[in-house]
Parts: structure tokens; C-alpha cells; sequence
């Protein structure tokens, strides 16, 4: 594998700005629920606008996907990532799990999708990230047709690859999720189990071990990360020790999932 | 925007206490009614955790407000009213940690105001604040608590400094929390039945201490109002109180204000800027008002 430049390794950093979205918002539980809703509203809300300042101070690109009701409810956060030149991506317009929805509703959640964000942040996305993961069989071929040039939803590999369709896939880790480590909500409870909060330096710990063997084997590394989850104070200031470490590292090429699409499709 | 703390502190911290004793257990699963050793896991609470906790508050004059479920005050009166005495604030977390999301609107409110006639009978004390015991409280809660003369409540998590709620509760201040700086999602445990469901393992307490440290400097350096959740049947142990130690030396060692829950709402409402249409408050109840019934 090459990167531009004669980079040792990629590093594609990529967020979920999912706020409020996901299935209670999708049975409308959520209005009964205004403080879950908060936990979710904390992310585009406080925690965008904390990474947004850390990548600008460190220079370093980055992708976020969001559902677009998201973009209709937080219009300006929203166009602060496309004015400091970052990637705005698919992901939904509820957080819909593609799974789920047949092909006709996937096209209908993705046209919905497309025209909230030419009209409130002037581009369609090119990226797509599934919510929670999965899609139909079909799936691939309905987002090369619909004009996407990557997807960013597979877990099976740490390095691109082409579906049959033509579409990039640009896979991530969930040791890279930050809700495997530190999502938590009450009401409805997540984990299901009621498992900790795990510890702020054992993870950190975590992800630089990843880098680590991402950087030794040339690889292309992205992350799942959450504003909700990642963007409270304390865990933005392990992401920033996170990131000090992998630009200390030396030979790591930083850009987004379309950058990163696009010199794999070369 | 920088908030401009009293005394030109950097910060707020706010020590709240939620003391529970046997309704934590209780909450979770009714039928330990008669399961001695269960029950015992809160009992703990009050009859070791609130007077060491007390100590350990009392060492360094720490503020601290306390939610204390109305029927400990009938179960529990002497540990409430050395809470009292020592000054902490005492808030309305309902009876008996009721699931509010259980609860019609009119049950919430019934809810909060037995307690508060409790508090008021049994303590002479009329609180200002309000938390939610378990389940979610009513979009149409924070109006009524405001009706009903609350000044602040603390039950959101969608921002890291307080705020108000939308109108019609507009007064009404909120002071954030956050499961992070709780006690209870790393170190509740009960074997049987099992507490978390899935039985964890229970948290490591230097790697909570090491959690809770990263968050208030962070804080502290953003000017935030950081506010940690204590349950004495779980932090005032042998062990864990240890910890607290360490936790209040560091934080007092800084330049930030302690204060209770309800002296930080005091100050908001009367220097607190008004909400951005964009906080997650005014687009619940701008969305909820226009997309339901």
C-alpha cells in the first residue's frame, strides 16, 4: 500500500454527529424523554463545536457523518464543519437502520437526506456511513447508483477495498468506537448490561496501541467517535493527546474518508 | 462565551449526594422487600456512608447538596438532619424514587409536592431544587416546578454549564449532570439480583479517580460548571473515601468556586445568559411543540 506523499499510514479521523437521532426518536418515545434527548442534543450542541476547535488548532481533517435531521435542527453547527473545510457524509436522515428498509425507503431516506444538505450546507455527500452498522445485500449497488463514491460502514478489514458495485469501502474498528468504551445512557439503558464506564487513560492507552500497529503496517486507520461522547471536556483532551501522539509519530498521511476514497480508487 | 464566575473564580464545582439507602435497591427490584442482605447494600448507606461522608466533607468545609428521597426522612431522621445541621442543601427527589416515566403529569407533580410538605413538615426546610429520583420527568415537569416555586432542577445532560429551561419554565435554571461524574454507573453492584443487569465488573477506583480528574481540568480550563453525583452507600466506604479525599484536595487547591446547587442557580438566574435558540432545551420544546398532538 502507498500514500500520497510517501506517508507511512492514513489516518482518516471520522465523526458521528447522530445529537438525538436513533430509534427513540424514530417511534417518537424520545418526546417523552427530554433528557435523553439532551444527552443527544450535548453533541452538536457542545461537544461539534470542541473537536471543531481541536482539529483546526492541530490542522487536522476530518469527516463527519449526519443524519440530516440533525442539519435541520443544528443548521448553524452544522455549516461550521463545512466552512472550516471538513466532509460532511451520509448518515441517515433519522439514523434509520438501513437493515431495516427496503430499497425503495433507503432511496427515499437518501433523496430526503440529499436535499436537507444542498440546501443548508451547499453540497450532496459523497461519503455514506450506515447507522448502527448493517445494510441489505442490495445496498451497495443502490449507493453507486445514487452517486456515492465510498461507504465508511464495514468492520471486516483495516485497509480500503472495492465492493463489486464500484463503491469504496473505507472499514473501521469498533475497538475505534467510542461508545465501546464510553457510551452511556439511562432510559433506555445502554450497555443493556449496565457495563462501567471504562477508564479515560486505559483507553487512550487503547487507541495508541492501535495506532501503533495501524502506523507499523501502513494501514488506514478511521474512527466511529461521537460528539456526544468523545466532545465532553475531559475525553476532547485525551482526543487531542490521541492525535499529539500519532502526528509526533511522524509519516502519517491525516485526511478525510473522500480523500482517502479517492487515492484508493486511483 | 466565558461565564464570569463570583469572585472571579475560574470555575463552579457542585458536590451533589444522592442519598438513597434501601429505595436505590428497591428502585431496580421491588421484590428484595425481603432480602435481607440486598437491602443491606443500601442500609450501608446511612448507617456508615452518610456520617463518613459528613467527615470527609466537614475536613475541607465542602459544600454539597443532597437529594434525599421524603420517606428517608422518616426512616433516616437523624442522618437527615446532620445534613441539615451541617449545613448542605437538602433538595426534592420525590417519596421513593418513583419512575416518573410512569407517572401522568399529575402523579409527577403529586409526587414532588408530598415531598416537599414532608420536608417542610418534618424539617422546617422548603426546598428549592428538584432532581429526578429514576425514570424521566414530564416535558410539562419543569413548568410546574416553576409554578410550584423551585427555583433550579438537575436532571438534563445536554450542556456543561447550567441554563434555563424553555418557556413556559423559563426561569426555572438547570444545573447539568453528567453519568461520567456519577458514582453509581462504575460502582453499583449487587450479586443477586444481579445490579447493573449484566453484573460487570465493578470499576477500578484509581482509573474513576484518574475519569474524574481529566474531566475537572478540562473544566476548570473552559470555565465550566462541573457537577459530580456521590452515593454514600458507594463512595463512603473504607476504600472509596480515600479517593474523595484526593478528588477535594485536588479541587480545592484550585481557584474555583464550590458551591451548592442552589447558590449556582441563584447566580445564574440572576447573571445566567439567555438560552441560544439553538440549545437542546429550545429545540426539544420547539420540535415537540410542533411535531405532536
Amino acid at each position: 500500500m502507498t500514500w500520497p506523499g510517501s506517508a507511512r499510514s492514513a489516518v482518516a479521523l471520522a465523526f458521528d454527529l447522530d445529537g438525538p437521532t436513533g430509534d427513540a426518536l424514530l417511534s417518537g418515545a424520545i418526546w417523552d424523554r427530554p433528557a435523553y434527548f439532551s444527552l443527544g442534543g450535548y453533541g452538536p450542541w457542545r461537544g461539534l463545536d470542541r473537536i471543531l476547535r481541536l482539529l483546526a488548532e492541530r490542522a487536522v481533517p476530518a469527516t463527519f457523518f449526519v443524519p440530516a435531521w440533525v442539519v435541520e435542527h443544528w443548521p448553524l453547527q452544522c455549516r461550521r464543519i463545512v466552512e472550516a473545510g471538513y466532509e460532511v457524509g451520509h448518515h441517515g436522515y433519522r439514523h434509520e437502520k438501513y437493515w431495516d428498509l427496503s430499497l425503495s425507503r433507503q432511496r427515499a431516506v437518501i433523496e430526503r437526506s440529499q436535499e436537507i444538505f444542498e440546501r443548508e450546507l451547499g453540497c450532496a455527500a459523497v461519503g455514506f456511513r450506515t447507522p448502527s452498522g448493517d445494510w441489505r445485500p442490495e445496498t451497495p449497488d443502490l449507493l453507486s447508483a445514487m452517486g456515492f463514491s465510498y461507504s465508511s460502514s464495514m468492520r471486516g478489514d483495516d485497509r480500503p477495498y472495492v465492493h463489486p458495485s464500484g463503491l469504496v469501502e473505507i472499514p473501521a474498528r469498533s475497538e475505534m468506537d467510542d461508545y465501546a468504551s464510553f457510551a452511556y445512557t439511562r432510559n433506555p439503558d445502554w450497555p443493556s448490561g449496565g457495563s462501567r464506564i471504562a477508564s479515560y487513560r486505559a483507553t487512550l492507552d487503547t487507541w495508541i496501541r492501535d495506532f501503533d500497529g495501524y502506523h507499523a503496517e501502513g494501514l488506514c486507520l478511521t474512527t466511529i467517535f461521537h460528539p456526544k461522547v468523545i466532545g465532553t471536556p475531559g475525553r476532547a483532551a485525551l482526543l487531542e493527546r490521541w492525535i499529539d501522539h500519532m502526528t509526533d509519530a511522524g509519516g502519517v498521511w491525516f485526511a478525510t474518508c473522500g480523500d482517502v476514497a479517492r487515492w484508493w480508487r486511483r | 462565551m466565558t461565564i464570569a464566575w463570583p469572585h472571579g473564580y475560574s470555575a463552579a464545582v457542585v458536590i451533589t449526594v444522592a442519598f438513597e439507602a434501601e429505595l436505590a435497591i428497591l428502585a431496580v427490584a421491588p421484590d428484595a422487600v425481603d432480602r435481607a442482605k440486598s437491602l443491606s447494600v443500601g442500609t450501608y448507606g446511612a448507617t456508615r456512608g452518610v456520617p463518613r461522608l459528613l467527615a470527609e466533607l466537614a475536613r475541607r468545609g465542602t459544600p454539597s447538596t443532597w437529594f434525599v428521597p421524603s420517606a428517608l426522612l422518616e426512616r433516616y431522621p437523624e442522618q437527615v438532619r446532620a445534613v441539615r445541621d451541617a449545613g448542605h442543601e437538602l433538595a426534592n427527589c420525590g417519596v421513593a424514587l418513583e419512575d416518573f416515566g410512569a407517572l401522568d403529569d399529575a402523579g409527577q407533580l403529586t409526587v414532588v409536592q408530598r415531598a416537599q410538605e414532608a420536608f417542610r413538615h418534618r424539617l422546617g426546610v422548603v426546598p428549592a431544587g428538584f432532581r429526578v429520583g429514576r425514570g424521566e420527568m414530564s416535558p410539562r415537569l419543569p413548568g410546574a416546578l416553576q409554578a410550584a416555586g423551585f427555583a433550579w432542577s438537575s436532571s438534563l445532560h445536554g450542556d456543561d454549564r447550567p441554563h434555563f429551561h424553555a418557556a413556559p419554565a423559563g426561569r426555572l435554571v438547570e444545573i447539568p449532570r453528567h453519568h461520567q461524574l456519577d458514582d453509581l454507573p462504575y460502582f453499583a453492584f449487587n450479586l443477586d439480583p444481579p445490579i447493573p443487569a449484566g453484573s460487570p465488573r465493578i470499576a477500578p477506583t484509581g482509573d474513576v479517580l484518574d475519569n474524574w480528574i481529566t474531566e475537572f481540568g478540562a473544566y476548570r480550563a473552559e470555565g465550566l460548571c462541573f457537577v459530580l453525583t456521590l452515593h454514600p452507600e458507594l463512595i463512603a466506604t473504607p476504600g472509596r473515601i480515600g479517593m474523595l479525599a484526593q478528588f477535594l484536595d485536588h479541587v480545592h487547591a484550585q481557584d474555583v468556586w464550590l458551591a451548592t446547587a442552589g447558590e449556582v442557580a441563584t447566580f445564574w438566574g440572576e447573571h445566567g445568559s439567555a438560552n441560544s435558540p439553538d440549545h437542546p432545551v429550545e429545540v426539544f420544546h420547539r420540535t415537540i411543540d410542533s411535531t405532536t398532538v
